[in-house]
């Protein structure tokens, strides 16, 4: 085969992916209104319950591929945390970041119960990751996903309902949206999404997985690569390719310009922070405005007492 | 019938202490129910837990906590979410180092008093300028450019990282350091914990009340700067014009236009506020307890600037609850390493097939716990009703 193509099977689509989803996911979530501190402690249980889940068919005889049940049940307990963070924080007038970061300590702790198992057991995970050529179908269902989630935002009535929870969630109680419906719908399937950005980081791009890993931060370099395009799923696309290459080519930019391995670690934020500021200074800087409620307590007053 | 929230109609009696505690009490319930059912034998969990809150060891954690919680708490105030304390803290100690390790390095064990506290000042004003000035520069790319602060002080967290990373591998290397990749330690005379000799007695009581003492006495200058820090904040934000422009600016910026000042400037000078008082805490931590900065610089301030957000938000943004927050995130901090480390909790792990991550039960008792505080801490100004 041609290097280039193999270069970009082996390192660029598996970033790609892993930071695609996790930012989608990410930006679904905060569209609702909702600060989500909690990113990087969700991936990790992502990470966790993916390779719990890669595990199952091979104990239990289950007739399904490992790697897909890795992401089912990484999906899965990925989004009970959504729905448990989305209710808890629309039912009750109390602070997002606290709560994020509340959840986000508990769930590196979710994480390791659920993988350092499989971990102490099996030690490699090969055989249940996902194929080197897989990583392709993979990038198709994700900009699937992407360009269907982009129209469900931007051309239907949930859609509409869920950027108009996050712009003032009281005017769009008063014009009959059920909030916390919404919010919960939105925060399900962003944490879902991150959670499946998790499973493949580790089944597809890793192929290792340790309990040191929630030191490493992945998760905020979604987060930040998720704001640096404007929580816009099709805007996302290119960004997370420039981030993934960037984050999985640090040794091969390193070694070719020889600079010190530091500074090449420092590219990916200098990066999205230039792309922050370049379209602040564009048209484009209304379009990608945080959500106007984001992280603000939502109390609705009982006029009925 | 439906349950409801409804805001109280009059405050209630000591409510932020009072629900501060009974929420921090039904955490610790939750996670205890969660040891038991898991196999951990409930009563030294309990009791490592409790007696942590009267242990001499949570004291620096609490200085340091309190200090940054104050200065998170002024941008919070002005609805400016800086979670870039930890950038904030890691430029303060490159200027320090530069000033105590580069300047004015020296190997004498003793220098005359006055140069001592003159290079010491110098390094503090040094951090501080540091820290304002990174601060500030999250403050203009909010103000000027119009980027949202969240991620913009994240981002500069990890530069702040890794330029500190570059220093301390190329020029900020050490002379006495056998190939590490980190600086030399700080001079004997620029030190400013103080060592303490301490006999124990045998008896617990007598001996967590002298660890109190011997805590307060190192850290005494911290102590001091704490109280100054504490009567600034109040006076800044109850007294002062700046203080009330950064109020007006967190609950209705618009008013701040019509009143005739420049939101910008205020969003900058509150950043900038923030940063400096980061920038203080990274030098007393720096002159009081870590003497010197290692590669990588991400595990140098054990989260610190991380930790703070915690303490703030949990504070609710009352100037008199920081310390208490503070308090019961450094307890609960040292009481989850504390409960990892007990036989009881390492023999469950060990049946349960996952000896060995007992950091896991550290991370679930420090989330579980302040997961239930944060959540409950609704219960001060509103109540629930079960309407039909």
């Amino acid at each position: 085969m041609i290097p280039q193509l193999d270069y970009i099977i082996d390192k660029i689509l598996p970033a790609f992916v892993t930071f695609y989803l996790v930012s989608l996911g990410h930006s679904i979530f905060e569209k609702s209104g909702i600060l989500n501190l909690a990113i990087d402690g969700v991936f990790f249980t992502g990470t966790g319950a993916a390779l719990l889940g890669a595990i199952l068919p091979i104990i239990y005889n289950i007739p399904i591929s490992p790697p897909v049940m890795g992401v089912l049940v990484a999906t899965l307990i990925a989004a009970i945390l959504g729905l448990f963070m989305s209710s808890v924080l629309t039912f009750l007038p109390i602070s997002h970041g606290a709560v994020g970061l509340s959840l986000q300590f508990f769930s590196y702790g979710v994480g390791i119960m659920l993988g350092y198992y499989v971990r102490l057991a099996y030690g490699t995970i090969y055989g249940v990751s996902f194929a080197r050529e897989d990583v392709i179908y993979l990038s198709i269902v994700s900009l699937v996903i992407g360009v269907v989630l982009h129209l469900l935002i931007e051309r239907t009535k949930i859609g509409a309902a869920i950027r108009a929870v996050g712009e003032n969630p009281h005017s769009a109680a008063a014009l009959g949206v059920r909030v916390m419906a919404i919010r919960i719908v939105a925060g399900m399937i962003g944490f879902a999404l991150i959670g499946f950005g998790g499973a493949l980081f580790i089944l597809s791009w890793q192929r290792s997985w340790d309990v040191k890993l929630f030191t490493l931060g992945y998760g905020w370099l979604a987060f930040a690569t998720a704001l640096a395009a404007g929580r816009h799923p099709i805007v996302l696309i290119p960004v997370s390719l420039l981030f993934g290459g960037l984050v999985n080519s640090q040794t091969d930019i390193q070694s070719r310009l020889g600079i010190p391995a530091d500074v090449a670690k420092l590219t990916p934020f200098l990066a999205a922070l230039a792309l922050m500021l370049t379209y602040s200074t564009t048209r484009l800087r209304r379009i990608f405005a945080s959500p106007s409620s984001l992280g603000k307590p939502y109390y609705k007053e009982e006029k009925s007492i | 019938m439906r349950i409801v929230l409804v805001r109280r109609k009059k405050p209630l009696k000591y409510g932020g202490l009072v629900v501060a505690l009974l929420s921090l009490l039904s955490g610790i319930f939750v996670f205890t129910i969660f040891a038991w059912l898991i196999g951990v034998n409930p009563y030294p969990v309990v009791e490592t837990i409790v007696t942590t809150f009267i242990f001499p060891g949570v004291v620096k954690d609490f200085i340091i906590l309190t200090l940054l919680g104050y200065a998170l708490l002024i941008a919070f105030k002005g609805a400016l979410w800086n979670i870039g304390a930890e950038g904030q803290m890691h430029m303060a100690f490159l200027a320090s180092i530069y000033i105590t390790l580069i300047v004015f390095f020296t190997t004498e064990k003793s220098l005359p008093f006055y140069i001592s506290i003159g290079v010491i000042l110098l390094s503090i004003v040094a951090a501080v300028a540091a820290g304002a000035l990174w601060g500030g520069l999250a403050g203009v790319i909010k103000a000027y450019a119009g980027v949202d602060e969240v991620p913009v002080t994240l981002i500069l967290n990890y530069i702040a990282y890794f330029i500190g990373d570059i220093l301390v591998y190329g020029p900020f290397r050490g002379t006495y350091v056998y190939g590490y990749a980190r600086t030399d330690l700080i001079p004997d005379p620029y030190k400013l914990s103080i060592p303490v000799q301490r006999q124990l007695s045998g008896n617990a009581l007598i001996d967590t009340v002298t660890g109190y003492i011997v805590e307060f006495a190192t850290y005494a200058v911290w102590i001091v700067a704490l109280i100054l820090v504490l009567i600034f904040t109040y006076w800044l934000l109850n007294k002062s014009n700046i203080g009330l422009r950064i109020k007006i600016l967190g609950s209705n910026p618009d008013y701040l236009v019509s009143l005739g000042y420049d939101v910008r400037k205020t969003t900058v000078l509150t950043f900038m506020l923030s940063g400096a008082i980061a920038g203080l805490t990274a030098a007393l931590y720096y002159h009081g307890s870590l003497y010197r900065i290692e590669y990588p610089l991400e595990y140098n301030t054990a989260s610190y600037g991380y930790l703070a957000i915690l303490v703030a938000w949990l504070s609710m943004l009352d100037v008199y609850l920081v310390p208490l927050s503070a308090y019961i995130v450094s307890a609960v901090i040292l009481g989850s390493q504390r409960v990892s480390s007990l036989p009881s909790v390492r023999e469950a792990f060990i049946r349960l097939q996952l000896g060995g991550a007992e950091m896991a039960f550290k991370l679930l008792m420090f989330g579980s716990i302040l997961l239930a505080y944060s959540i409950l801490r609704f219960i001060q100004d509103y109540e629930l009703k079960v309407v039909s």
